[in-house]
């Protein structure tokens, strides 16, 4: 919601200026922000009340004297005689309609209203609706206007079940389906109430003669309908927060007060219906209460005082509150009502300590010991959204998915975690080693979850010259399982590559159990010793490069074992931006021969753009460059430069 | 010349992997929290309707209800949940006060752009117990937010508005470019909560809160696009080690 500054300024003699008014705001849990004198609100749901101009100033009545006397018509009003009937009056405890009808030009936009359009820059519709969206932000009621002629006197308000067509009077055809509070002439829907009126029976710039409705909604049967039928309404916005249910009268006459500051009034008459009393909302005022809520000292008459300025009335120790604060139920309201006027940020903390916590569970501490194992030996950790299009007799179906590819709550990791692999494959990575633990639910086992362990691996075992030719097969996971828990039953699968998009023939190795299946596990990895945590152990990440890695190696034969550390050091403390990664994938000690061969395998990678040969090449070139220069250092098969 | 015999081969480098950055942050949370003394308790990620909302006194006609927010499963018997709030109801029904817990886990909400996931975490935590105040909220928020941020950060309070607490608030610290960014939501339990899980409200008090952790992790490795949490790129879980 937008307000400008300026008329919000209106209403406070002191004019505070714009700095202080934000900061109040932010005091009373208005979140805002500011461009060009115009506060944009974000209004919190519970607060339909400050969606206007006088709302606001009504909340900053503690910090200022505020003045909220508009002119209004106040003669007294012809009754209006109308034949409507209103069959919902749980939906809708108060309704009245003003009939207004004029005579000659109406004059160019003055004072609020030329304001209004002016300073917001909100485009002009016509003079009546011009108006009412003027008083919904002045007042904080939407009003809705028909064009007199075109509604005829009988009409009623209902709540239908059945679907009806209906054109709004922006143009807009829905058909309207459940349950929905709506106005009907002839059984044509012509209003949806509090959302929009109906193109049949809306005002023009040649309207003359027009009924205005006033009515307050109950906010359940609004709630919803704009987005259901996306329809953008600011009326539907204040009835879904909840409004005035007394404002109708001082409304109306604020209406008709505009009407002829710019145009000759005909003849004006009024229509009131009120269906259900209003009983204002009592609450005990006990301030003790309230001090043991906030923790600060009891001063009954401070507290006093605030509700006061904030339009509470306190009478006989009840504190009633007033009819647009439907916010108000219970006395942790109220303390919050006083704690927004103190200031959250100057109530003072109180010192707070709990006994220590209980143990830790067993399979908390078991699930970390796992993660640590698997961890230590290279494999990483993956989450994924439960959302799978695999449709099995036991899976929990969305009924409002988010696209027809996540319907379905996955029973296992399976899918999620070959999904991972094929991902990780596709950018270029040849030893992947990922596990998830999750829960997983069945519709067979009652809503209870199932924790497990997934995992999943392919290609190298790892990347350094013991593991570089050894390739991931189910063997590996079973050896390596049988170290985490050597009594558990470990049965890893083999994935079927011709079922997926892949041209790779690594084999993919795939194991899920109950993390609860590895109850033994080996007792020198049981330590759980935790550390406590520091704010500075996070790492500052630096984004992942989307272009296509290269790699090259260089192997060496080295003669000479005193440059052996040399070349190993000079490697993998080499720096490049282009580099991401160096690693020893050979080595062979050949102490018949007196030599030593090593291989490096340099992986490149541009954060910029696709790496390119020449670039490539530049680096080698100073690698080997350096390298050269080293006695008793050569590349098999690489004619020396004499330097 | 060193002889080849004594030759030290190279140095076998182990590759580590690593726990994902989202546990990573949800794991010092909750460490955190449980050197403060509120003790870890875990509950389903499929929740009926009443201990997702009813419990929680969100009305039957809240917006976060409606179909466009939350996800409903099992032909509309059961709700993905929304928070990890109904944890806390199960165990105020389970156990009396005084009680400290702290929830985290999954949470689901039906969105999905460039800034809001399906799925994402929260780590929550609530105590129970006589006389418990808003400006003792204050104190543990504090001592919270410096275990993350560090004992220099900015701290504005702002009140707010959540079904189950009141008063509630929203947290902001003040981040290096000098801008307000919301971090925390917290308040006092809401009495009528209380009744729900059949404690006495004019006996007992509560204060309540809850983290973002894909906010905080976002924060503290300055990551800044959400959805690469959850690309399972090699590349990038490979930074956090």
């Amino acid at each position: 919601m937008k307000v400008a500054y300026k008329h919000l300024i209106s209403c406070i003699p002191s004019k505070p200026n714009i700095d202080e008014i934000s900061e109040r705001f932010f005091q009373l849990g208005h979140e805002h922000e500011i461009e060009d004198e115009i506060f944009n609100m974000e209004l919190t749901p519970n607060r339909g009340d400050c969606l206007s101009v006088h709302g606001l100033v009504r909340d900053l009545a503690p910090f200022y004297e505020i003045d909220l006397t508009s002119d209004i018509y106040e003669k007294e009003l012809k009754e209006l005689e109308l034949g409507f009937v209103n069959h919902a009056p749980e939906a809708c405890s108060h309704i009245s309609f003003l009939k207004i009808e004029i005579e000659g030009e109406i004059a160019a936009y003055r004072g609020k209203l030329k304001e209004y359009f002016k300073d917001l820059s909100i485009n002009k519709n016509n003079f009546f609706t011009d108006i009412s969206n003027y008083i919904s932000y002045e007042m904080g009621q939407p009003t809705h206007c028909y064009d007199a002629k075109k509604i005829s006197n009988l009409f009623s308000l209902e709540i239908i079940e059945e679907d009806k067509k209906f054109h709004t009077l922006l143009e807009k055809e829905v058909v309207i389906k459940g349950r929905n509070l709506v106005f009907l002439e002839d059984g044509n829907v012509i209003n949806l109430a509090g959302v929009m009126g109906g193109k049949s029976t809306s005002c023009s710039t040649n309207t003359k003669s027009v009924i205005i409705e006033c009515a307050h909604f109950n906010p359940e049967e609004i709630i919803g309908k704009s987005v259901k039928y996306d329809i953008k309404s600011d009326a539907a916005h204040k009835f879904e927060r909840g409004i005035d249910p007394l404002c109708h009268e001082e409304v109306l006459r604020r209406f008709i007060q505009i009407v002829s500051d710019h145009v000759n009034i005909k003849n004006v008459e009024i229509y009131k219906d009120t269906f259900v009393d209003y009983t204002h909302f009592k609450i005990p005022f006990d301030a003790n209460k309230i001090s043991d809520i906030l923790g600060i000292s009891n001063d009954k008459k401070v507290f006093e005082e605030y509700l006061l300025k904030l339009g509470f009335n306190i009478v006989d120790n009840t504190i009633i509150v007033p009819s647009y604060r439907n916010d108000i139920k219970n006395l942790n309201d109220i303390a919050e009502e006083i704690a927004r006027v103190i200031g959250y940020n100057n109530i003072p903390a109180t010192s707070f300590q709990l006994p220590p916590a209980n143990a830790v569970t067993d399979i908390k501490i078991l699930e970390q010991n796992v993660k640590d194992f698997l961890i230590k030996n290279g494999f990483f950790e993956v989450i994924n959204n439960p959302f799978v299009n695999i449709e099995r007799d036991n899976a929990f179906k969305v009924d409002n998915p988010l696209d027809s590819n996540r319907q379905f709550i996955r029973t296992n990791l399976e899918n999620s975690l070959v999904e991972n692999l094929l991902y990780n494959e596709r950018r270029q990575q040849d030893s992947i080693k990922l596990f998830e633990i999750s829960d997983v639910y069945s519709t067979y086992s009652n809503l209870k979850n199932k924790k497990v362990l997934g995992i999943i691996c392919s290609g190298r075992v790892g990347k350094n010259y013991l593991d570089f030719s050894k390739k991931i097969n189910t063997k590996f996971i079973r050896n390596l399982m049988k170290k985490l828990s050597p009594k558990t039953s470990i049965n890893p699968i083999n994935i079927d590559r011709n079922s997926l998009n892949t041209k790779l023939k690594n084999e993919i190795v795939y194991l899920e159990l109950e993390l609860n299946s590895l109850n033994d596990l080996s007792s020198e990895l049981e330590s759980n010793q935790k550390k406590l945590p520091r704010e500075n152990d996070f790492i500052k990440y630096s984004p992942v490069s989307e272009y296509p890695s290269s790699s090259r190696d260089l192997s060496f034969s080295i003669k000479n074992t005193d440059k052996f550390h040399e070349v190993q050091e000079y490697f993998l403390s080499y720096k490049s931006n282009l580099i991401k990664e160096i690693f020893i994938f050979d080595f062979y000690n050949n102490k018949k021969n007196n030599e030593i061969k090593i291989g490096f395998r340099i992986i490149f990678q541009s954060h910029q753009a696709t790496i390119t040969d020449y670039e490539i090449n530049n680096v080698i070139k100073d690698i080997i460059t350096y390298t050269n220069s080293i006695k008793g250092v050569t590349i098999p098969g690489m004619h020396k430069e004499n330097h | 010349m060193s002889s080849f015999n004594d030759i030290q081969p190279p140095k076998l480098r182990q590759k580590l992997g690593a726990i994902h950055p989202i546990n990573q942050v949800k794991d010092f949370l909750i460490d955190l929290l449980q050197d403060y003394g509120f003790t870890e308790v875990d509950g389903p990620e499929i929740e009926s309707e009443e201990f997702n909302f009813d419990m929680l006194n969100i009305k039957k006609t809240h917006p976060a209800r409606q179909m466009h927010d939350t996800f409903y499963v099992n032909n509309k018997t059961k709700v993905l949940r929304t928070h990890t709030s109904p944890v806390q109801i199960r165990s105020m029904l389970d156990s009396k006060p005084p009680l400290a817990i702290t929830s985290a886990g999954k949470v689901f909400r039906k969105d999905d752009d460039a800034t809001h996931l399906p799925m994402f975490h929260q780590v929550e935590g609530i105590y129970i117990d006589k006389q418990v105040t808003f400006s003792q909220l204050k104190d543990l928020i504090h001592q919270i937010i410096y275990a993350i941020f560090g004992q220099e950060i900015q701290i504005r309070f702002r009140p707010s508005y959540f079904p189950f607490t009141e008063p509630s608030a929203e947290v902001d610290i003040l981040s290096e470019n000098d801008k307000w960014l919301e971090v925390l939501g917290c308040g006092i339990v809401n009495p009528v909560v209380l009744e729900n899980c059949n404690i006495d409200s004019n006996k007992y008090s509560g204060l309540a809160f809850g983290l973002g952790v894909e906010r905080i992790a976002m924060l503290k490795y300055g990551v800044n696009d959400i959805r690469d949490f959850y690309k399972s790129n090699l590349d990038f879980l490979n930074q956090f080690k």
